[in-house]
């Protein structure tokens, strides 16, 4: 099995796609912590003792836009608005400023956004690991060695999901230490403003990072696992990856979509997978819980592996 | 002889459609076996079906008596194939990619590994990227990686393809001593008659999903008597001496030529009789019926049926 993990290991890394994503996501964070660096001031509030007072200027005029429109603003908008308005008021009450020491540990939870583009190559990875074979016309070879086509299946699998979690490390790791390099290590790290139901509540930057890490590699493995079903079942890497990528980003929009209406929504993938609705903010529709959206992912992820596991096995290889 | 490979009654259904029917033969140890069929008649599929890459419909195909459908990492172990053309990973060298394969089956080492390079010739250029490869070094390559497990069978399909005849006549040279030297049973396919002449054994022949005639390749070129061209002036007086002496023999004439089938011993009595009778030859030549003729004969005669 190593060895098989290890042929799909170095089959991914002799391409050169591979160092493009890699060079990717280390010159996206190396730019944006040159912006950081560079840039003076970081949002709106006076870099000064005055910060309270901007942070009330703030607080005053979205509160006014929330009741001015009430009703009329989206419900993610009004939503953000609360939030912002809570936490501002925490930070006033609390004497915490906003400007405080910028360290690496705040820097590398600015960069966790760019988790989504390690989901995104992991899906390019996930879409072509199986295809690719097919395409190539060296499914012809590998399916002819004394091995299950099960477990080349699954050594597949492993290496897509070895290769995202390198990824994961890569960011975390790249990022911390140009964040350790740009912006020192900071003295006492500025916690982190948790809100959720109208509440405020400080955690500390490292488990804030864990829990964002953990929480977007749910979403990254179940997208990732859809790709890699298509990939395994319908040979297509192109409808694999496109697919995914374009379920990534319009899966949320369109399930929220359908979730104003009816509420079979909460049985979709997408409202499943973003795990954040029960940490921060609300969830997308009532009735949905932690456990409930946990059930659904395993539900989907079962249904995802048999798909691919069955149609990989009974498939004639013909082309 | 040892039976290495069984295919017993085996047929496949796509769609509805019958492309293999009942299809049995065995191929024996230190035996080339080839598999002749115009386009279309299901060769590959043959080929696929006993290397498992499609399923089987109906019977078995059994490999030193491993079933390849119940019994498959066992039955496979023992096989080497080049299924179509030999493609490979291009952006590997030809080590790596020998490495690949290598790493899927047990107890392969890198001697064995760099004997195997030596065997087909790559030594030069095998850390070379394999896109950088001729058809005929990629076509090495491919016999390169169905050796390295020391296999009982080697499957090579339409394994002259697109080659030039330097690199067809390596294959050949190749595919004999591996049959001869380590006693492997190979199965080649192909729809090249000559080919299959120079190379195999025994040839099967194959249309329409049937299996039509097997027979050994020099019964099935030379099956009775020997063939004699004879150019005279006058074609058809021959003809008729030749129906006094030999009375239900078949006879052709070929322009200026008759064209009969005689021992080797009677010729000279022949002569004798046909100067005797006032014709001038000016030639004859012992002409050998080549595999293409017997492959249309038998084909066309199948069909008309």
């Amino acid at each position: 099995m190593i060895s098989l993990i290890k042929n799909e290991w170095l089959k991914i890394f002799k391409r050169s796609g591979t160092y493009v994503m890699i060079g990717i996501l280390v010159l996206i964070v190396s730019i944006a912590g040159a912006f950081m660096k560079y840039q003076d001031t970081r949002g709106s509030v006076p870099d000064n003792e005055d910060w309270k007072k901007g942070l009330e200027m703030q607080n005053a005029s979205y509160q006014k836009e929330l009741e001015e429109m009430g009703d009329m603003l989206p419900v993610d908008v009004k939503e953000s608005y609360e939030r912002t308005i809570a936490i501002n008021d925490y930070r006033i009450e609390n004497n915490l400023s906003p400007n405080q020491d910028y360290s690496s540990l705040s820097f590398i939870a600015d960069m966790s956004s760019l988790i989504d583009f390690v989901g995104l190559f992991m899906i390019i990875i996930a879409g072509g690991i199986v295809a690719s074979e097919f395409t190539w016309g060296t499914i012809k070879l590998l399916l002819i060695r004394p091995i299950k086509r099960e477990k080349i299946l699954v050594s597949k699998y492993i290496t897509m999901l070895l290769f995202g979690g390198s990824l994961l490390l890569l960011l975390f790791v790249f990022s911390g230490l140009l964040g350790v390099l740009l912006f020192g290590t900071g003295g006492q790290s500025s916690p982190y403003l948790n809100y959720q139901d109208g509440t405020v509540t400080e955690q500390s930057m490292l488990f804030h990072l864990m829990k964002v890490y953990g929480l977007s590699s749910i979403n990254m493995i179940m997208l990732a696992t859809m790709a890699f079903m298509i990939s395994a079942a319908f040979r297509s890497s192109s409808l694999a990856i496109g697919l995914s990528i374009f379920l990534m980003f319009v899966g949320g929009q369109v399930t929220q979509l359908v979730a104003m209406k009816y509420e079979w929504a909460k049985f979709s993938l997408f409202a499943n997978t973003d795990l954040f609705q029960y940490f921060e903010g609300t969830p997308m529709l009532p009735g949905m819980t932690l456990g409930f959206s946990i059930i659904m992912l395993i539900i989907y992820f079962l249904l995802f592996q048999a798909v691919a596991f069955l149609m990989f096995k009974k498939r004639d290889v013909a082309a | 002889m040892k039976a290495v490979v069984n295919i017993e009654d085996v047929s496949k259904i796509i769609k509805g459609r019958k492309i293999i029917d009942s299809l049995s033969f065995q191929v024996n140890e230190g035996e080339v076996f080839g598999f002749l069929g115009p386009n279309g008649a299901g060769k590959t599929t043959t080929i696929r079906m006993i290397v498992g890459l499609i399923g089987i419909t109906s019977g078995d195909i059994k490999i030193l008596g491993s079933s390849i459908q119940s019994d498959f990492e066992k039955a496979i172990k023992h096989v080497g194939a080049i299924v179509e053309n030999p493609e490979m990973y291009k952006f590997m060298s030809g080590y790596q990619n020998l490495l690949h394969f290598a790493r899927m089956s047990e107890g392969i080492t890198k001697e064995k590994i760099a004997e195997t390079v030596e065997f087909v010739g790559l030594t030069d250029r095998i850390h070379d990227k394999v896109k950088t490869y001729s058809l005929g070094m990629r076509q090495r390559l491919g016999l390169a990686q169905c050796l390295l497990h020391d296999p009982k069978v080697l499957i090579l399909d339409e394994p002259t393809n697109g080659l030039d005849p330097a690199g067809i006549r390596e294959i050949r040279d190749h595919v004999r001593k591996l049959a001869r030297e380590k006693g492997m049973a190979v199965i080649v396919s192909s729809h090249l008659l000559s080919e299959m002449e120079m190379m195999c054994d025994r040839v099967g022949i194959i249309q329409n999903g049937k299996l039509i005639d097997i027979q050994s390749v020099n019964d099935f070129v030379q099956e009775e008597g020997r063939l004699y061209e004879i150019e005279v002036d006058a074609p058809a007086q021959a003809e008729q001496a030749m129906k006094r002496l030999y009375p239900g023999q078949s006879i052709a004439i070929n322009n200026q030529s008759i064209v009969v089938t005689i021992e080797k011993e009677n010729v000279p009595f022949l002569v004798k009789e046909l100067v005797h009778d006032g014709l001038n030859i000016f030639s004859i030549q012992e002409t050998t019926r080549t595999l293409e003729d017997r492959f249309l004969e038998v084909t066309s005669g199948k069909e008309g049926k």
